[in-house]
C-alpha cells in the first residue's frame, strides 16, 4: 500500500487542480482526492512534483531473441522503467523473428521475469519478416501480440501489405508501418539534401518515406482498416497524416524523440559521428519545425522512442559502416521535455504528457488503452515526475546495453524519479 | 602565426589566413625541391604511417616524397595484405599505430567520415585526411589553390568552373571550400545525375550548358569521369559525355585569355578532357603534381614540426 | 610570460659603428672580398648582412654577393619551441662552393641556431671556409662554436633576452636587454 501525498495528478489527457493525494493497493489505484488517508500505508510526498500513468512505448528493439549482446527483454525492461515507461512493446525484428504465437509467448514471459516494466510484443506481419507470406496473425493475437509490423522493413509488398489489412482487421489489432519505398532509399546515408550534398553520402530522399505514407493510408481509406505509421520525419508525411485525419480515415502515427531533437546538420558538424545515423535519417530544420507542428495540432498520436540499441563494437565505425539505431528510451520524456521548454512551450504540457501516456496506449488493443489513464480502480501503472530535475545524460549508468547515443552529455529536464507497475515499483531514481 | 589545426581532416574551419599561410609556406617548401639536396632534417625521428585503404598511387608517392624530403621515417601500410582486410575494424588499426609509435597517419579511406573517426580515435597522433569517401580531400585542394595561387596572386572575384562529376567527387567539395574562402566564384556545370542535390549549400551555382559556365572563367577544373558512373546508369555512354562536356579547344577559348587549365589526376583523355587541352599551354596538370609535394611538405611541417609530441 | 626591457645595450649609432668595425675585420680576415659571401640568418641576420655588404661597397668598392639562409627545417629544438616557428626563403645569388662564407645573424647564444645554420649550409654547397659574425655575443654557449667577428660581448643571465632591433622589421635600430616576468 503506497500513498502518494501532495502530487500534480495528470489523467493521461489533462491535469487536475492544486495537488491531490492518491493510495494504491494491491496494484489498483484505489482512490485519489484531497486529505486521503490510510493508516499502514509507505507515504510518498511528491511535494508536488507530477504523477501521470506510466509511458508507453509503442516501438522498442529489445534484440531478444536473437541478438542478446545488443540488448535483451530484461536489460529494456529495466532502460523502459528508468525512462518512465511502465509499458514497451518490443519489435519482432529479432533472430528468429516473432513471427508465431510461441515467440509471442516467450516475449511475454521473459518480460514477466525480468520483473521490470510490462513487455508486450510485437509480431510480424509476414513470416520471417520477409514480406511474402503473412505470419500466423491470428494466433499470435491471440497469444497477446499487440501491434503487428515488419518494421526495419515496411511490408514487402502493397499487395500483401492490403491482404494483411484485410486479414487483420477483425483481430483488432493494429498493423504499424515502417513507411519507407527502398528503391529509392538503398544504400543511404543521410538525409538527401545538406547533409548528402556537403557530406558526398548517399542521401535519403524525403520522398522515400512519404510513398511509404501514401502508399499506407491510400491502403487503408481502400480497405476501412487502421493503420499506424511509425517513426515520420518528414513535412510531407505529417502533412499526409494531417489530411487523412481530417478526412475521416483511421490512420495514425508516432514520432521519436531524436527526430524532434536532431537535425542533419548534426551529422555534419559531429564530424560524422556514427551516433547519428538511424532511419529515417536526421531531417532539416524544417522537417523538425514541421513535426513540432504536428504535435500541437494533434496530427501526431504518439511519441515512440524507436530505441534501438547497438553494441558499442557494432555501431563504433566510421558512419557508412555502421549500422542504423539510435538508442534512447532511458532520456526520451527529458529529451523531448526540454527541447518543449527550450521552445517556449509551444503546446500544453498535458498535450505533451498525452503523446507519451494515452495516446500510444489508445492504438494497443484490449484492456490496454485504460493503462494510458489514471482512473479510479484502475491498474496502478504511474510515473513520478520531477520536471525542475536537471541531469546530464550519462550513457555508461545505462541499464540498456546501448552504450553510444547522440542524447549523451545533454542537460536535460524532467527525468522520471518513480516508475511503477501494477503498484510494483520497478524504478526508484532516489534508490539508484 | 599560431598554427591552430592539429589534424588535417577538411577545410571547413579553414579561414583565409591560414591559406595564405600555408601557401607561403609551401613557397618556402616549393624552393626546396629545386635544391641539389632536397632532403632536411626537420621531421628527423619522427614517424608517418600511410595507411591506405583505396588504391591510390598518385596520392601515396606525392605524400611519402614530402614525408621522406622532410627526414620523416615512412611506413606505407595498404589495406590488401594486412589485418584489414582480415576483418580488424579501423578502431584497431588506429590503436595498433599507435602503439607502434606513430606520431602521424595519413589516411585514405572509401566512407567518408572515416579521416575524422580516426582522429577522434588516436591520442597521440596528427592525422592528414588522404581523402575520405566523397566527402574530402584537403590535400588536393590545397595544392590546388597553391598552383593556381602561383598564377593569380589574388584569387578574390575569379571565376572556376568545375565540371564533371561532382556528386562522388571529394576533390570538388574540399575545392569548393578552399576557393571559395578565396574570394573566388565557383560554378558547377555536368550531367544533372551528377550534381550534388542540393548545390546551393555547397554555397555555389549549378550551369547544365557548359560553354556557358565557362564562359569567363579565370579556372576550369575538370573531374575524372568514371565508368562506374556510366553503369550505375547515371549517364548513357562515356561518348556521350565527352561530347557534351568534354574540354576541348572550343570549350577552352570560352574562358578568359590565359585561364588555367586543372584536373586532379590521373586524366581520361577524350573522355572529360582533350590531348590538346591536357597537353597545352594552360593546363597546370604537372604542375599540380608538383605542387602536392610541397603543399604536403608545408602541412607535415606546420603539423608536426611544432608543439606537438 | 612577459619581457620588460631593462636597458638598452646599443643605440642606432653604435649598432653602425659596431657593423663597420666587423666589415673591416672580414676584410681583414679574408685578406680581401674575392671569395667572401655574406649569408644573413633569418630573419634579422638577413638584414644585417646587407648593411654589412652597404658599408663593404662605400669602403671597398666591391658589390660582395649576399645571401639569405632559413634554419628553421634544421633546427633540433622544434617541439620544445611554445611558437611555431615560421619557414622563411632561403635564397644564395651564388653557388657557395669554395667560397668564403660569412654567416651573419644578431645574438649568439647557445649555438644551436649556428649549428643549424652550418648544417643548412653544407645541404647548399661546400664552402671552403664559414666564418660567423653576430652583433651581440650574451654567452651561455652549449656547443664548441664561437664567433670570428663580434660587435659586442654582453654578459647576461639566462632569465634575460638580449633583443636586436632593425629598422625594416621592428621600425627601430637599436639593441635592449630585457629580463622575463611571471604573469
Amino acid at each position: 500500500m503506497i500513498l502518494f501525498k501532495n502530487a500534480t495528478l495528470f489523467d493521461g489527457k489533462t491535469f487536475y487542480e492544486g495537488t491531490l493525494d492518491l493510495l494504491v493497493r494491491e496494484g489498483i489505484i484505489e482512490t485519489f482526492g484531497q486529505n486521503v488517508s490510510a493508516p499502514g500505508a509507505e507515504i510518498l510526498d511528491l511535494g508536488g512534483k507530477v504523477l501521470s500513468p506510466g509511458f508507453v512505448d509503442l516501438h522498442c528493439h529489445m534484440r531478444d531473441p536473437g541478438f542478446e549482446w545488443r540488448e535483451d527483454i530484461e536489460s529494456a525492461a529495466a532502460a523502459a522503467a528508468a525512462g518512465g515507461f511502465s509499458t514497451a512493446v518490443a519489435m519482432p525484428n529479432t533472430d528468429p523473428a516473432v513471427d508465431n504465437d510461441a515467440l509471442v509467448r516467450y516475449v511475454i514471459e521473459k518480460g514477466i521475469r525480468a520483473g521490470y516494466s510490462r513487455i508486450l510484443p510485437a509480431g510480424a506481419v509476414t513470416k520471417r519478416r520477409e514480406g511474402k507470406e503473412l505470419a500466423e496473425m491470428g494466433k499470435m493475437a491471440s497469444a497477446g501480440c499487440v501491434l503487428f509490423t515488419d518494421d526495419g522493413a515496411p511490408v514487402g509488398s502493397s499487395r500483401l501489405f492490403r491482404t494483411a489489412l484485410q486479414y487483420s482487421q477483425s483481430l483488432k489489432v493494429r498493423i504499424m508501418e515502417h513507411p519507407e519505398d527502398t528503391s529509392l532509399s538503398r544504400g543511404g546515408q543521410v538525409n538527401e539534401g545538406r547533409c548528402s550534398s556537403l557530406a558526398g553520402l548517399k542521401g535519403i530522399p524525403a520522398s522515400a518515406e512519404e510513398i511509404g505514407v501514401f502508399r499506407a493510408i491510400s491502403l487503408s481509406r481502400e480497405t476501412g482498416v487502421p493503420v499506424h505509421l511509425t517513426h515520420l520525419s518528414t513535412r510531407e508525411s505529417v502533412s499526409l497524416v494531417r489530411e487523412a485525419k481530417k478526412e475521416g480515415l483511421a490512420v495514425t502515427c508516432d514520432v521519436t524523440p531524436h527526430h524532434l531533437r536532431f537535425s542533419e546538420e548534426s551529422v555534419i558538424e559531429s564530424g560524422f559521428d556514427s551516433r547519428f545515423k538511424v532511419n529515417p535519417p536526421l531531417r532539416s530544420s524544417d522537417d523538425i519545425e514541421s513535426l513540432w507542428e504536428a504535435l500541437a495540432d494533434g496530427t501526431v498520436d504518439a511519441i515512440a522512442t524507436d530505441h534501438a540499441p547497438w553494441h558499442l563494437d557494432e555501431k563504433d565505425l566510421p558512419f557508412p559502416e555502421a549500422p542504423f539505431g539510435i538508442a534512447s528510451i532511458e532520456c526520451a520524456f527529458p529529451g523531448v521535455f526540454t527541447c518543449w521548454l527550450n521552445r517556449g512551450k509551444p503546446f500544453g504540457l498535458d498535450r505533451l504528457l498525452a503523446l507519451f501516456t494515452s495516446g500510444p496506449a489508445s492504438l494497443l488493443p484490449g484492456e490496454w488503452p485504460s493503462h494510458g489513464r489514471l482512473t479510479r480502480l484502475g491498474k496502478a501503472d504511474l510515473v513520478v515526475l520531477d520536471m525542475d530535475l536537471e541531469r546530464k545524460v550519462a550513457v555508461e549508468e545505462w541499464k540498456s546495453k546501448a552504450r553510444l547515443s547522440p542524447w549523451e552529455g545533454l542537460s536535460l529536464f524532467g527525468w522520471p524519479v518513480l516508475t511503477m507497475v501494477e503498484g510494483r515499483v520497478v524504478f526508484d531514481r532516489s534508490r539508484e | 602565426m599560431e598554427w591552430k589545426h592539429r589534424h588535417v581532416l577538411d577545410l571547413k574551419d579553414w579561414k583565409r589566413e591560414d591559406i595564405l599561410f600555408l601557401l607561403d609556406q609551401a613557397k618556402n617548401m616549393d624552393n626546396l625541391i629545386d635544391r641539389p639536396i632536397k632532403k632536411v632534417p626537420a621531421l628527423r625521428g619522427k614517424l608517418v604511417v600511410n595507411l591506405f585503404f583505396e588504391a591510390s598511387t598518385r596520392t601515396r608517392v606525392s605524400f611519402e616524397l614530402a614525408e621522406k624530403l622532410l627526414s620523416a621515417d615512412v611506413v606505407n601500410w595498404s589495406a590488401s595484405g594486412s589485418s584489414v582486410s582480415k576483418g580488424e575494424t579501423l578502431r584497431d588499426t588506429a590503436w595498433t599505430l599507435e602503439a607502434m609509435g606513430a606520431d602521424a597517419v595519413v589516411v585514405r579511406h572509401g566512407a567518408s567520415g572515416s579521416a575524422h573517426y580516426l582522429a577522434r580515435k588516436l591520442k597521440r597522433a596528427v592525422v592528414f585526411n588522404g581523402g575520405d569517401g566523397a566527402y574530402s580531400h584537403p590535400t588536393q585542394a590545397l595544392l590546388d589553390a597553391y598552383t593556381a595561387w602561383k598564377s593569380f596572386p589574388n584569387l578574390e572575384g575569379r571565376k572556376m568552373a568545375i565540371l564533371g562529376d561532382v556528386l562522388h567527387s571529394r576533390v570538388a567539395r574540399s575545392d569548393i571550400q578552399v576557393f571559395r574562402t578565396l574570394g573566388c566564384e565557383i560554378v558547377l556545370s555536368g550531367p544533372e545525375t551528377l550534381m550534388p542535390f542540393d548545390v546551393k549549400s555547397l554555397g555555389v551555382t549549378y550551369e547544365p550548358d557548359p560553354w556557358k559556365a565557362v564562359k569567363n572563367a579565370d579556372i576550369v577544373y575538370l573531374l575524372r569521369i568514371q565508368r562506374e558512373r556510366q553503369e550505375e546508369g547515371l549517364f548513357p555512354s562515356l561518348d556521350e559525355y565527352h561530347l557534351r562536356f568534354g574540354a576541348d579547344e572550343k570549350l577552352v577559348s570560352k574562358a578568359k585569355e590565359g585561364a588555367l587549365v586543372m584536373h586532379p589526376g590521373p586524366i581520361n583523355r577524350r573522355v572529360e578532357i582533350d590531348s590538346s587541352i591536357a597537353d597545352g599551354t594552360q593546363s597546370r596538370i604537372l604542375q599540380q603534381v608538383r605542387s602536392g609535394v610541397a603543399v604536403r611538405m608545408a602541412l607535415l611541417y606546420l603539423c608536426l614540426g611544432g608543439v606537438m609530441a | 610570460m612577459t619581457l620588460r626591457e631593462k636597458a638598452k645595450l646599443m643605440s642606432e649609432t653604435d649598432m653602425e659603428r659596431a657593423i663597420r668595425r666587423m666589415a673591416h675585420e672580414i676584410v681583414e680576415m679574408n685578406k680581401g672580398l674575392e671569395k667572401v659571401v655574406l649569408v644573413g640568418i633569418q630573419r634579422r641576420g638577413v638584414f644585417l648582412a646587407q648593411r654589412i655588404r652597404d658599408v663593404l661597397r662605400q669602403f671597398e668598392q666591391v658589390r660582395v654577393p649576399t645571401g639569405e639562409l632559413d634554419i628553421t627545417l634544421y633546427r633540433d629544438d622544434l617541439t620544445l619551441l611554445h611558437d611555431h616557428p615560421v619557414v622563411h626563403s632561403t635564397s644564395m645569388p651564388l653557388d657557395i662552393t669554395g667560397r668564403h662564407v660569412v654567416l651573419v645573424d644578431d645574438v649568439i647564444y647557445t649555438g644551436r641556431t649556428i649549428r643549424a645554420a652550418l648544417d643548412a649550409l653544407m645541404d647548399l654547397g661546400r664552402p671552403d671556409i664559414v666564418q660567423l659574425a653576430v652583433l651581440v655575443d650574451r654567452g651561455h654557449r652549449e656547443l664548441p662554436i664561437a664567433p670570428n667577428f663580434v660587435g659586442k660581448n654582453v654578459p647576461t643571465s639566462r632569465d634575460e633576452v638580449v633583443e636586436v632591433r632593425v629598422s625594416e622589421i621592428d621600425g627601430i635600430n637599436e639593441v635592449v636587454i630585457c629580463e622575463r616576468q611571471e604573469g
